[in-house]
């Protein structure tokens, strides 16, 4: 069996090449068919919720059926955008977000290589170690994590509680465990042929991992850093208890001050959502072509 | 990688160094913005200079009067800066108690009196009638005082009394309230004659807190509170007689949809679908400014009496009140006191009434024209004073959870009213057992 | 047997500093990035009625992430000198650079989950209530503990629900989601795996669901199943079945939830398999064509053991999460109707923040974490499920 090493480039055309010749048409309409379908069913809650935004009044549930309500109107919009701190919690957000996902991957993307590369003692636990980690119910995570941040805020003097620094630690160590499999199951694909050369050539391990490893794993740092971001960017909980001041609010705290106990500001909320909904669709977008093309967590096993 | 291990070492030095010297961008113990509401202290603080923080229910609209009326404070009492945080009801008495737990609390709660029993059994805050004296409570109104009574101590000072349910009703859809229930049967079914596809009557079936009025018309309750632990009082014929009337409205008289939330009622009866709403004072915000369709004309009345007894059905009134926690001591403590001082005063609770249209607990301010003129306010009030008080103990959490589940399954036929009501009378004692 | 190592391409890569993929693509798209970056600052200087967010703050805030961003590098630093001095200088061990890297996320992992489980293991064996509330106000003791785990077991844990109901449920309720998850992801990724017209269209369409807030997505997902105006009942009606009472009734209550919850997960699926669908090589079925294999038999020998090493993780880390999935129930049913859609997450959340019971909730988290840990390891263990990723 072939060992094949090719630049990343073509396996691009690995999978295609195999399906390009003999789909009928008749499959491929039907192919079109389902995919539209479902494109549908993905697409139509969506709509439901830009709808209620374009409503004024606050209605979340009405008798018409209609997408584009009769009375439609940019109202919601502005009043989120003028009378409400909106773009302060957005920004709020971004930073912590983006703060999180880059260095999660930074911390993610070198244990990762320790794990794939070197079988040291420890090593198989210490993966299924990070498994547990996901198993933990989060509700019994919240209290003792503020109560934690607290001490460390008092003896050290740094505001972990009251500012989003606790915050950023707490989501970057959340998402390492995921991070970490996806990533080394990445690593593991590229064969160590390629580093041993460099070494040879004089490159230090650090150097191989820098300069060999990270350039050809893109595509997996991509989907870490989506992972990472998508889940801070909607985290609600803990942001809840760690950030009290609303100067500090994330998005998700600051709409859900527009909730009342019973009278919810639905046009504005469902507002809020469209809007925080479009970083996390640029994101994908934006990043799509290093997640699909190439994404090989798998290996031709010789 | 040695290479790297030295830079990493320079890193260090450099923020240790940073760290070490005189902070002036990161304080020990000091917030990281700067910006916006936060008072920067200098070194050398006058004795007055005092930072309030407290956390309000209060959302939306509501909330930016809170906020702009905190600032008319401070303008009035320099040195004192106020920072208002909203919190979601629920939201609230978890973090409270989180916060509690690491000393990080607020110094003041603006939220619901059920939180009352929760705070004041886990000691977490203090009685109002130890802080401000008990002669304070006199100015106040009786259901506003009584609903914040707790193993006979004052706990709260009563902002707004209310949160009841009463009878709203489209008077471009029906003309006048009904008096009684067989009265309203009619008219509702009258109306769904003249007018298919639309409800007569609208509620949230799904939270037992609408059932509750009808409860006191049945001539019950759901929890004794003078006892303690407080007991439940739901195995009782009034209890099944109450599921039985409103079940028998959603399945015999058919006068009531056949699945409806909070918003689902909300939504029929802003849209005009819905002759009469069973809602709260929160609601009437929200159906006087229906803008665009302009589809309602609000009227406001009590609930119809239960023909069967006579009585009128008694809403759980409750309130608004300021708590203060156990935490809040020295001066924070006496700028607590002049804020809450403040908010009860005549002029901002008429403003209060003015702007967030709900009944104010100063009984001076209920007897302003600006409450008395008002048809609504004063539908409102009338409601009002023939309500019971909300129970604040914390035994009353299970007669909500046992009550819930079995009542819904009265609406949708699985259980009689009988079975339902020994059911959660049962589940109730449970619970209150386990509350040790 | 050929090992076709390409050593031009190898020394090629080691030796080049100019990386094509990454560097050069980041340095095309800078000058755009800082666009964009002004743009939006502009706009938000010069909204006219935008007030809170001010420049000082956007600095002063980027600051102070900043410099403790740098603190933390300099902690690490620090950890990272003294091990190398010990592990690479003293002892020489050969492992040295590997727990160096790993040091970091260790530390951060270790703070972040042991202290909290050590803190629920001791409430689980205290008397905490609302009665007993701050600390000092329990105590702890071997009985509270032995009290409390009992309950859990055989008490209700919820008002009227025991363990092993919601127990039951929660395992339908993984291994329903699940296997949907994967179908459907497989499904559509095969779907997907081809040159295809608005292929990308379809791919971003399609991956919505997952970049939705999941808040968001699942208030809209329970409007659609109410029973009056939602979708669901409306196209039920509209091909001449009746109207369901979804969050009225148990089953129909638990399946919407369900349905949701496959509508939320399956674009997980869908983009991790189609990935590794293309990291398999075309020769593969190029020589199974020549031998004559239907596409089933292609499907079964070839891709579907291909996959193995991208699914079989991405199934188990699928199956934990949905086996804690919170807020998907919590925000549909709530656990209702008489929770009865209750899993073990939200009956925990219940107990914990709305019934108080403090040291009853602790002990149940604990129990929840061991069912599901003695689950997958012996899972893992009878399927070899994860031998590709540990070896």
């Amino acid at each position: 069996m072939s060992t094949q090493i090719k630049p990343r480039s073509s396996t691009l055309t690995q999978g295609l090449v195999r399906r390009t010749h003999g789909d009928s048409l008749l499959k491929r309409l039907i192919i079109h068919g389902i995919l539209i379908f479902s494109c549908i069913i993905a697409l139509y809650p969506v709509i439901r919720v830009f709808s209620v935004s374009l409503r004024p009044g606050d209605r979340l549930l009405t008798t018409s059926l209609d997408l584009i309500p009769a009375d439609a109107s940019w109202a919601n919009y502005q009043r989120l955008l003028s009378s409400t701190d909106f773009f302060l919690w957005v920004w709020n957000s971004l930073l912590i977000t983006i703060t999180t996902s880059i260095a999660g991957v930074i911390l993610a993307a070198t244990a990762a290589y320790a794990f794939s590369r070197w079988k040291f003692p420890g090593r198989v636990p210490g993966l299924m170690l990070l498994l547990t980690t996901q198993m933990v119910p989060a509700t019994m995570m919240l209290i003792p994590i503020y109560l934690m941040f607290v001490e460390i805020g008092r003896a050290t003097g740094l505001p972990l509680v009251g500012s989003y620094l606790g915050l950023i630690v707490a989501y970057m160590m959340g998402g390492v465990a995921f991070s970490i499999w996806i990533l080394k199951g990445y690593y593991d694909t590229i064969p160590i042929d390629l580093e041993e050369a460099a070494k040879i050539d004089g490159t230090t391990d650090l150097g191989a991992f820098y300069r060999i490893i990270l350039p050809l794993s893109t595509p997996a740092l991509a989907i870490v850093f989506l992972f990472n971001f998508t889940t801070a960017w909607v985290e609600y909980p803990l942001a809840r208890i760690i950030l009290p001041r609303s100067e500090v609010f994330t998005w998700a705290l600051g709409i859900r001050s527009l909730q009342a106990q019973f009278n919810t500001e639905w046009g504005t909320f469902a507002a809020a959502s469209v809007l925080v909904a479009i970083p996390t669709m640029a994101l994908f977008l934006w990043s799509s072509k290093w997640l699909i093309s190439g994404l090989t967590i798998g290996s031709v096993k010789g | 990688m040695k290479k790297l291990l030295m830079l990493a070492a320079l890193i260090a030095i450099a923020a240790v160094v940073v760290a070490c010297a005189p902070a002036t961008t990161n304080p020990p113990a000091a917030s990281s913005s700067s910006s916006v509401a936060s008072s920067v202290a200098p070194t050398a603080v006058p004795a007055k200079a005092v930072k309030l923080t407290i956390w309000c229910k209060e959302g939306g609209v509501d909330l930016d009067w809170v906020k702009a009326t905190a600032k008319t404070f401070e303008s009035k009492n320099p040195g004192v800066t106020v920072e208002v945080i909203n919190k979601n009801v629920e939201d609230l008495r978890n973090d409270f108690q989180t916060a509690a737990l690491a000393g990080t609390g607020p110094d003041l709660l603006w939220t619901v009196n059920d939180h009352i029993g929760v705070f004041a059994t886990a000691k977490l805050i203090a009685a109002a009638e130890d802080v401000m004296g008990k002669d304070y409570f006199s100015k106040f109104v009786k259901p506003g005082n009584d609903a914040a009574l707790f193993q006979g101590k004052l706990w709260g000072v009563p902002i707004s009394a209310g949160n009841h349910l009463m009878l709203l009703y489209n008077k471009n859809l029906i003309k006048t309230a009904p008096q009684d229930t067989d009265e309203m049967i009619k008219m509702a079914k009258d109306f769904q004659t003249a007018n298919p596809g639309k409800w007569g009557l609208v509620f949230n079936e799904t939270e037992p807190f609408w059932v509750a009025p009808w409860i006191g018309g049945f001539g019950g309750w759901p929890l004794d509170d003078t006892k303690i632990p407080a007991v439940a009082t739901l195995g009782t014929k009034a209890n099944a007689d109450t599921m039985n009337f409103l079940a028998s409205l959603r399945n015999t008289e058919k006068i009531i949809p056949l699945e409806a939330d909070y918003d689902g009622a909300d939504g029929l009866f802003k849209d005009g679908k819905a002759a009469m709403i069973i809602n709260g004072d929160w609601s009437i915000g929200g159906y006087t400014t229906v803008t665009a369709t302009k589809t309602i004309d609000l009227g406001v009345a009590r609930i119809p009496k239960v023909k069967a007894t006579g009585n009128w059905p008694s809403p759980m009134t409750a309130g608004v009140y300021f708590l203060f926690p156990a935490s809040t001591k020295g001066d924070k403590l006496d700028a607590a006191k002049a804020f809450v001082n403040y908010f009860v005063s005549k002029d901002v609770q008429i403003d209060f009434v003015k702007k967030l249209t709900r009944l104010p607990a100063l009984t001076d301010a209920g007897n302003d024209p600006v409450v008395t003129g008002s048809a609504i306010l004063k539908g409102s009030f009338d409601q009002m004073s023939v309500g019971k008080p909300m129970p604040v103990v914390p035994e009353m959490r299970c007669a909500w959870d046992s009550w819930k589940p079995n009542y819904q399954e009265v609406l949708t036929a699985k259980q009689t009213g009988d079975q339902a009501a020994a059911k959660a009378q049962a589940a109730a004692v449970d619970c209150i057992s386990k509350l040790k | 047997m050929s090992s076709i190592t390409d050593s031009k391409t190898t020394s090629k890569l080691a030796r080049s500093p100019n990386i094509d993929v990454d560097w050069q693509g980041l340095s095309r798209n800078l000058p755009m990035f800082l666009l964009v970056v002004g743009v939006i600052w502009f706009l938000i200087s010069f909204f006219p009625m935008q007030k809170a967010l001010t420049t000082d703050y956007m600095v002063s805030s980027v600051t102070d992430v900043g410099n403790f961003l740098l603190g933390l590098v300099a902690f690490f630093a620090i950890i990272e000198i003294v091990l190398y001095i010990v592990l690479v200088r003293i002892l020489q061990w050969r492992y040295a650079l590997a727990y160096m890297l790993l040091a970091p996320g260790a530390i951060g992992l270790a703070t972040l989950f042991v202290y909290p489980f050590i803190y629920n293991i001791a409430i689980a064996f205290s008397n905490r209530s609302l009665q007993h509330f701050l600390p000092g106000a329990y105590d702890y003791s071997l009985d509270y503990g032995i009290t409390n785990f009992t309950s859990v077991f055989t008490g209700n844990v919820l008002h009227d629900t025991g363990f092993w109901e919601v127990f039951f449920r929660t395992w339908v309720w993984t291994i329903i989601n699940v296997t949907f998850h994967v179908l459907g992801g497989l499904g559509l990724a095969l779907l997907l795996n081809r040159r295809l017209a608005f292929k990308g269209v379809y791919r971003t369409i399609l991956v919505l669901p997952w970049a939705i807030p999941q808040v968001i997505a699942a208030l809209a997902l329970r409007g659609e199943f109410h029973y009056q105006y939602g979708f669901v009942n409306n196209m039920l009606v509209g091909i001449g079945l009746p109207r369901v009472e979804w969050l009225n009734e148990p089953i129909p209550a638990f399946i919407a939830a369900t349905i949701s919850n496959i509508w939320l997960g399956i674009p997980f699926m869908m983009v991790i398999i189609l990935g590794g669908l293309q990291s398999i090589a075309a020769e593969y079925y190029e020589a199974a064509e020549i031998d004559g294999a239907s596409g089933w038999q292609q499907f079964r020998s070839i891709t579907w053991p291909l996959l193995q090493p991208v699914v079989a993780p991405a199934t188990v880390l699928g199956t934990i999460w949905t086996f804690n999935a919170f807020n998907v129930i919590y925000l549909i049913t709530q656990g209702g109707p008489a929770e009865k859609t209750d899993i073990l997450v939200t009956a925990l959340f219940k107990a914990a923040f709305e019934f108080y019971r403090y040291g009853q909730g602790a002990a149940f988290a604990i129990v929840i974490f061991f069912v599901l840990f003695s689950v997958s390891a012996v899972y893992i263990r009878m399927t070899g499920a994860l031998k590709a990723v540990t070896e």
